[in-house]
């Protein structure tokens, strides 16, 4: 028997503190369709960089059809014929598909005379060998998402690629446009390509794979043959793992109704008919896998995709915000979740990072009153517990859990009529992790609505009063605080529904 | 069809142009005098052809006008000393390359933003011209003028030289990889790494070329009359943006082609004459030119091929 | 334990305050007047001290700098914001005439023609301000567009050819007598100074800038409306090219189409020589205002020197040294990311998103 196409043995991999991998193995065999599957943060995207070069495992052995390789690069990878295609497509925009292709296939010597002829065929043809009807004189640009992917497997497979990893294919696809990726995956299994799938999508998977591997904790949970395995099974794989951390203990009264959501929907963020109400001094907690339309809600909330349907109720107040500005006057606070692109200024002291979105209430008729914020930072730096050498460091300073304060501080300070938190633990050590947990609870108590946004499952069941779930732009479920794991992964990858 | 719009709109407009100035001016068209407006245009589209690979890639050079008059004064100093013209031509292309090698550097090397770059190269270059020239015009040799052919040999010379050079760039661009590298680099640095491609290297070379078109261009300009004005460049930046941006060329980078920008040169050079011929004055031609490469971006930006990064592109 | 207190030891603060740009700035523009001073002071035949050293040419530098001082004082909250207005330069010459056509042509007063004349610059730079936020074009091509456009008009209001003068002693007063000891106009370049200083440091609307700057989307996201203070500085450098417009009208008693060609060069290396990053967010108005005099010194610190008198190459040999000047501090401010970049790195860089 031929050696698997690639065959991992007990990869690990840390990242400063903290354990990505732990010990994984995984084979792919030729002409197979290998899913993987694992709650966020289960280890699945470092698996991936480590397999595209992107990484070096800390140990471990990496085999390629039998061969052992010890040092793998973007470039060495791409020589053996591994090739990801990614949700973001790495194409260019103002060229054709031909060209694309064409760019990612040709070396080439710089005067060489570019064959037009010759990559139109072999754009032509490999378009077809994947079924895709896209014309190869289409700019890219003007191409939907999809098919920007086909594009991407149009080049992976020009490239001679016999390991093909997909990362989420389908998150943006319509039913249509999955079908037809299905066609294309099941057409590289005939001509004996290895499939790495990764999806959120139980039925997907059951409907493509041959083998199914599960990732828990950067740890391998099992690898079994499709056939001999069903829904349930899989799901008790994914989330069956003890509570690791303590969470503080709910202790709200939830008293009126703070946050109204009815029939709210933006074409543009994909989210559709979205209702719910959150109670003063409520968490709730809103659950769901990635592009599930979480941080999309968010954004329509703070007025940076301004819903164009249903409306949004806060404190019995009909608000309909157009731009952050004007969320922002409303009372909505949102901590979002990429905190070094949008959280913090990085390069702006603390203090100044702190008082940007108060500017008008601090500093009356816009002048600076230095000891005002130097006191509302000191403040905060004492309340919150922010490791630093003062209000004057600037925010890149910090870790990534003092930086997070920080930007709750921002919007603590404009006393918020509801705070919407966006992964706000994401990147944080387990000190700073619980510390934050104390804060929501206690802002919670004072009677602030929580809107808590959070792919770590276990932080949504241990914080949250109430948990809303989310699938694909819409709300499919709300369950009580103390529902189990096992209910909420379900209502998530969208088996059987829990009412709304 | 698509693909072509914006060089077929512009195309419609010189046509509406040629048509009105056939109809209200039509001394506009006699055959010396166009002959002479081409010629005198020529080096301007040489220079375009550089600054369309410049703002392919996704940068801009303010300096080209005055690294021309260097060019130009160099090579017209050279031959005053009577060095033939077959050597001085290779000389200020030479000049012009190491110029161009020098924002090179400091813009894809040091990655400095190259408007301010250019800015300050633009002023170095004029100021030190002036500091040497003192703005003596330098007297050039018989036998330098027309190549030391006739007037109108010359002329069709220049011109097919011109024009010459404009179809195997554009063919070049567009027929062999690295014109194709230009187009990826200016689209996507980031992609265009991981497919192999170098992009600070790619930009370097096309600071280089520009410079090297540059100098070739101060050549053809130096054969067109008796003696070398020694700012003979001032404002021609603007003149082959303008050109650049009209024909098509995005400033966002890697879209358009050459073809647009001869033909936006066409439309721009025509405007002059025209406004003689229309008796409106000739003042109004700097603001006209701005008003285009204002209207030309607006168009872009409504037609949705607004830039990519709308912060200041680097 | 957590908070650390915020006061140094003093003489790190002393290496600290010594290491600023602004120091080391104050500190080469003091080393250049001095060397001017010895250079380019002399005694003329009748034994009176002539030159760099008196007191008059200090009061001429003085005066020759106001406008471009103005054009960097504009520019500094423009940089800070990441962007760049190349049109100032053009636009103070179509102030300068549309101040003297309105005085002379329309025969307006000259404070209504003041003031109708900052309305314009104010309007020009909303033109800029509208192209660059409303479509989101990038500030260098639309000031580039408009630096042409500027230009242009004044060009063709003047037909190339009309000249603006016989402005009235009282007007022309403002540049070129003095008040309460100083050239008259160094009040207004002072007041200017004073109120971008106030600006930029001391409000909100400063604060709100170096976000921006630093990072456009971080400062959406704190709830900045970004696109109104960048609709601000735009606006705000063409009141301030207008202002250096009215200035420049009556120091040299004529207005004419080529007002204040090729200033935006001077305007943006005081800038970036002051310590301000061209990438945005870093900078202060000080350090604007320490470049400004650090190239007023240079220019007429070199038209003192004898043997530049002798060349008659003052204006070229000043142009020249700016622009390299430019170019060395543009080099310098990005010295630190190369020399990061030399550090050996743990990893190749990650391509996967």
């Amino acid at each position: 028997m031929a050696p698997p196409l690639l065959e991992l043995r007990q990869l690990a991999k840390s990242f400063g503190g903290a354990r990505a991998l732990r010990g994984v193995d995984f084979d792919l065999q030729a002409g197979e369709v290998h899913a993987l599957l694992g709650e966020n943060g289960a280890g699945k995207s470092t698996l991936i960089k480590i397999v595209t070069g992107a990484h070096q495992p800390d140990r471990g052995t990496i085999r390629v059809a039998g061969e052992l390789v010890d040092h793998l690069t973007p470039a060495t990878a791409h020589a053996r014929g591994i090739a990801c295609i990614y949700q973001q497509p790495a194409l260019f925009p103002d060229l054709t598909v031909m060209e694309n292709i064409a760019l990612r296939l040709e070396a080439g010597a710089p005067f060489a005379r570019v064959d037009w002829k010759g990559r139109r065929s072999r754009a032509v043809e490999l378009l077809r060998r994947i079924g895709a009807e896209i014309s190869p004189d289409a700019e890219v640009r003007s191409l939907s998402m999809p098919e920007q992917q086909l594009v991407e497997i149009a080049c992976a497979l020009g490239a001679g690629a016999r390991i093909v990893i997909m990362d989420e294919p389908t998150a943006s696809l319509t039913q249509k446009e999955q079908h037809l990726l299905f066609a294309v995956v099941r057409e590289l299994r005939r001509s004996g390509v290895g499939v790495i799938y990764i999806s959120h999508r139980l039925e997907e998977i059951f409907a493509l794979a041959d083998r199914v591997t599960v990732l828990r904790d950067g740890e391998t949970v099992g690898t079994n043959p499709i056939a001999a395995i069903n829904e349930a099974a899989l799901i008790r794989m994914m989330v069956g793992r003890e509570m690791t951390q303590i969470y503080p203990p709910s202790e709200a009264a939830p008293t009126e109704v703070a946050l109204e959501l009815r029939s709210l929907g933006c074409a543009e963020a994909g989210v559709t008919d979205v209702s719910f109400q959150v109670r003063a001094g409520e968490v709730f907690g809103l659950a769901g896998l990635v592009g599930a339309g979480r941080t999309e809600l968010a954004r329509i909330l703070f007025g940076l995709t301004p819903a164009d349907a249903g409306e949004i109720r806060l404190h019995g107040q009909v608000i309909h915000p157009r731009s952050a500005v004007e969320a922002v006057a409303a009372g909505i606070a949102y901590v979002p979740e990429d905190r070094r692109r949008h959280g913090v200024v990085l390069e702006l002291p603390i203090a100044h990072n702190m008082t940007l979105a108060v500017q008008r209430r601090l500093f009356p008729r816009g002048w600076l009153r230095t000891e005002a914020e130097q006191s509302l930072a000191l403040e905060f730096i004492r309340d919150l517990a922010i490791k630093c050498t003062g209000p004057d460091a600037p925010a890149g300073s910090l870790s990534g859990g003092n930086q997070q304060k920080v930007s709750l501080a921002r919007w603590l300070a404009t006393k918020p009529r509801l705070l919407i938190l966006d992964e706000p633990t994401q990147g944080v050590d387990v000190g700073a992790k619980g510390e934050i947990h104390r804060i929501i609870r206690r802002l919670a108590r004072s009677g602030l609505p929580v809107l808590l946004i959070s792919s770590d499952l276990p932080e949504i069941l241990g914080m949250s009063d109430r948990i809303g779930v989310m699938r694909a732009g819409r709300l499919v479920g709300v369950l009580p605080g103390g529902s189990d794991a096992h209910a909420v992964m379900a209502a998530a990858l969208g088996q059987e529904q829990g009412a709304a | 069809m698509n693909r072509y719009l914006r060089e077929l709109s512009v195309a419609g407009a010189l046509g509406l142009l040629l048509l009105a100035m056939a109809i209200f001016a039509p001394g506009f068209y006699q055959p010396q005098p166009l002959l002479s407006l081409a010629t005198r245009e020529a080096p301007t589209l040489v220079v375009a052809c550089g600054m369309a690979l410049v703002i392919l890639c996704r940068q801009i050079d303010i300096s080209v006008g005055s690294q021309f008059s260097v060019c130009g004064v160099a090579a017209g100093l050279m031959a005053a000393a009577k060095v033939p013209l077959f050597l001085v031509v290779p000389a200020a292309i030479g000049i012009g390359a190491l110029l161009g090698a020098i924002n090179g550097v400091l813009i894809a090397g040091l990655q400095l933003p190259s408007i301010v770059v250019t800015l300050a190269m633009m002023v170095t270059l004029r100021q030190g011209l002036n500091l040497q020239q003192q703005g003596v015009f330098v007297n050039l040799p018989d036998g330098v003028q027309w190549f030391g052919l006739s007037q109108l040999q010359g002329q069709w010379l220049v011109v097919a030289i011109a024009v010459l050079l404009t179809v195997l760039l554009g063919l070049a661009l567009r027929r062999l990889t690295a014109g194709r590298w230009v187009y990826a680099i200016g689209s996507d640095a980031e992609a265009a790494r991981l497919a192999g491609i170098r992009p600070q290297l790619g930009t370097f070379l096309v600071f280089v070329v520009m410079g090297a078109l540059t100098g070739f261009a101060a050549a053809l300009n130096l054969v067109q009359a008796p003696q070398v004005q020694p700012l003979s460049g001032s404002g021609l930046e603007l003149k082959v943006i303008a050109a650049v941006v009209v024909g098509g060329v995005a400033i966002s980078g890697g879209r358009g082609n050459l073809w647009g920008v001869f033909v936006g040169l066409l439309l721009l050079a025509a405007i002059a004459p025209a406004l003689i011929h229309l008796r409106i004055e000739a003042y109004w031609e700097k603001a006209i030119q701005g008003t285009i490469i204002l209207l030309a971006v607006v168009t872009d930006s409504i037609r949705g091929r607004a830039p990519k990064h709308p912060a200041r592109s680097h | 334990m957590s908070v650390a207190t915020p006061t140094s030891p003093a003489p790190r603060a002393w290496l600290a305050l010594l290491r600023r740009h602004e120091t080391i700035l104050l500190l080469v523009l003091v080393a250049e007047w001095l060397f001017f001073y010895w250079a380019g002071t002399s005694t003329n035949r009748r034994g009176v001290v002539v030159g760099f050293g008196t007191l008059d040419r200090q009061f001429d530098i003085l005066r020759h700098t106001c406008e471009i001082g103005l054009l960097a004082l504009a520019l500094t909250p423009v940089i800070l914001t990441a962007g760049i207005d190349l049109s100032v330069g053009s636009l103070l010459g179509l102030c300068a005439i549309v101040f003297g056509g309105l005085w002379r042509d329309v025969g307006l007063s000259i404070p209504l023609a003041m003031a109708l004349t900052l309305t314009c610059g104010a309007a020009a730079g909303g033109l800029n301000a509208v192209l660059i936020t409303a479509l989101r074009l990038p500030p260098l091509i639309v000031t580039l567009g408009t630096f042409s456009l500027f230009r242009g008009l004044a060009e063709a209001i003047t037909r190339g050819a009309v000249t603006y003068t016989d402005f009235p002693t009282g007007f022309l007063a403002l540049g070129q007598e003095r008040a309460l000891g100083l050239p008259t106009q160094a009040w207004v370049f002072a007041f200017a100074a004073v109120a971008v200083w106030l600006l930029v440091h001391r409000t909100t609307l400063g604060r709100s800038f170096r976000a921006i700057g630093f990072s456009p989307e971080g400062a959406r996201y704190a709830g900045l409306p970004v696109n109104r203070r960048l609709a601000f500085v735009y606006i705000l450098a063409g009141f301030i090219a207008a202002v250096a417009a009215v200035i420049y009208t009556a120091r040299l008693g004529q207005a004419k189409a080529d007002a204040g060609l090729g200033y935006e060069l001077f305007a943006i290396t005081a800038v970036v020589l002051g310590g301000t990053s061209i990438f945005g967010g870093a900078g202060s108005v000080h350090g604007t205002l320490l470049g400004v005099a650090a190239i007023a010194v240079l220019k007429n610190g070199l038209a003192s020197l004898p043997i530049v008198i002798r060349l008659n190459a003052a204006e070229e040999l000043s142009g020249v040294l700016t622009g390299a000047l430019l170019l060395v501090a543009l080099t310098a401010s990005v010295i630190p990311r190369i020399v990061s970049r030399l550090r050996p790195r743990p990893a190749p860089p990650v391509s996967v998103p």
